[in-house]
């Protein structure tokens, strides 16, 4: 029966956040267009995802760890230790969005590809989606670790998963935004 | 104060750019295939979702394991009986999913009018099952591997596990639903 307990705990979970990925494959699909237009938009998207992830579900681990460790609770959220980890959170995003940019922009004109986008597009779109879905994400973390606390659950057991989740459809959405920005102003 | 934003950034970014980096190289893919994709959106909604349920599945089975390795319910021989258990326990959860997610993909894409080719529904689930349960044995393997060699080195492997098997997930997802597509011949 231990398989069974196994399957029941965790598949909902993993369902749920398979029909988050849905919503941001639809996006991505929406986006089309857009494809056409931009050359190199479609290089930068597995990147800023992946970006996003890594450094929102390092932020929400590190905030589960502060809870355990005193440092922080519901009465007490707002404090310098959390806004140490939103500035570096931020800082981290806006670097790391710069180098998908140049990264992308490079392997695309060099030889096999010899794709040629926008350069100045390109990083604009990165570095405003990567911003953008940053702060987004950073204040939907804190209130989800806000909830959690006031109902007394263990933050290291909601916070990935439901950041995964949110976090891909918020990054898709911000890419697109960007992208059709950039595109209108440049 | 044990948190400083140099720290954070500092810690956070070799590990980051070494991601980047293979995410790129995925991203490359995308754009050698992207004429077929725009030609056939159902299988642009599939790869974030072939991507991230094997992500996340193989993530799960590396706390599990991580945690069966620190309390020592699970012990470092490819012959542990409770490590296969949670390892067959993944690839079922995988089938179950992907088999779920399948049909509501082609039902959305039907809605949206997004099938502009004939591809049946019968078609479309057997390439992503099989896409899916292609990937979801290797990253389940990676993840096997990544949490007992970091475990082995002395590294705590709820660190290592993760980043490395999401990583490897959107580049194998990718290469996998091509290899599939191109083995029944769709036309990309």
């Amino acid at each position: 029966m231990y398989a069974k307990e196994m399957v029941k705990q965790s598949l909902p979970l993993i369902i749920f956040c398979g029909l988050g990925a849905i919503i941001a494959g639809s996006t991505l699909g929406l986006m089309k267009d857009l494809f056409l237009e931009i050359p190199g938009l479609i290089v930068v998207i597995p990147a800023i995802i992946a970006m996003r992830g890594n450094i929102s579900t390092a932020f929400g681990s590190r905030l589960g760890s502060a809870y355990h460790l005193g440092i922080i609770d519901a009465d007490n959220l707002w404090n310098e230790e959390l806004k140490q980890n939103i500035i570096g959170s931020l800082f981290l995003s806006f670097f790391v969005a710069f180098i998908i940019g140049i990264l992308a922009y490079i392997t695309s004109i060099l030889p096999p590809i010899n794709v040629y986008p926008n350069p100045l597009k390109l990083i604009s779109i990165v570095l405003i989606s990567g911003i953008l879905s940053g702060i987004i994400l950073s204040f939907l973390t804190i209130l989800i670790i806000y909830l959690v606390f006031k109902r007394g659950y263990d933050p290291d057991n909601i916070t990935g998963p439901a950041l995964a989740t949110f976090g891909d459809i918020i990054t898709m959405l911000s890419i697109f935004g960007s992208a059709i920005l950039v595109e209108v102003l440049m | 104060m044990i948190y400083s934003w140099k720290k954070i950034v500092k810690t956070g970014l070799p590990l980051l750019t070494l991601t980047i980096l293979i995410e790129i190289i995925a991203g490359q893919i995308l754009q050698g295939k992207q004429e077929s994709l725009l030609l056939f959106p159902i299988f642009l909604i599939s790869i974030p979702v072939v991507n991230s349920v094997s992500g996340n599945i193989g993530s799960v089975l590396g706390a599990r394991l991580a945690s069966g390795l620190h309390v020592g319910y699970i012990t470092l021989s490819l012959k542990d009986k409770e490590m296969h258990d949670n390892f067959f326990i993944s690839l079922l959860i995988g089938f179950i999913t992907y088999f779920l997610l399948a049909i509501i993909i082609y039902f959305i894409a039907v809605f949206g009018n997004l099938l502009t080719e004939d591809i049946t529904l019968m078609n479309f689930i057997i390439i992503f099952l099989l896409t899916g349960v292609l990937l979801i044995s290797i990253v389940a393997l990676v993840s096997v591997i990544t949490a007992f060699l970091s475990y082995k080195r002395g590294l705590d492997p709820d660190d290592m596990v993760s980043p490395i098997v999401t990583t490897i997930a959107d580049v194998m997802g990718i290469l996998f639903l091509f290899f599939i597509i191109g083995i029944f011949g769709v036309g990309i």
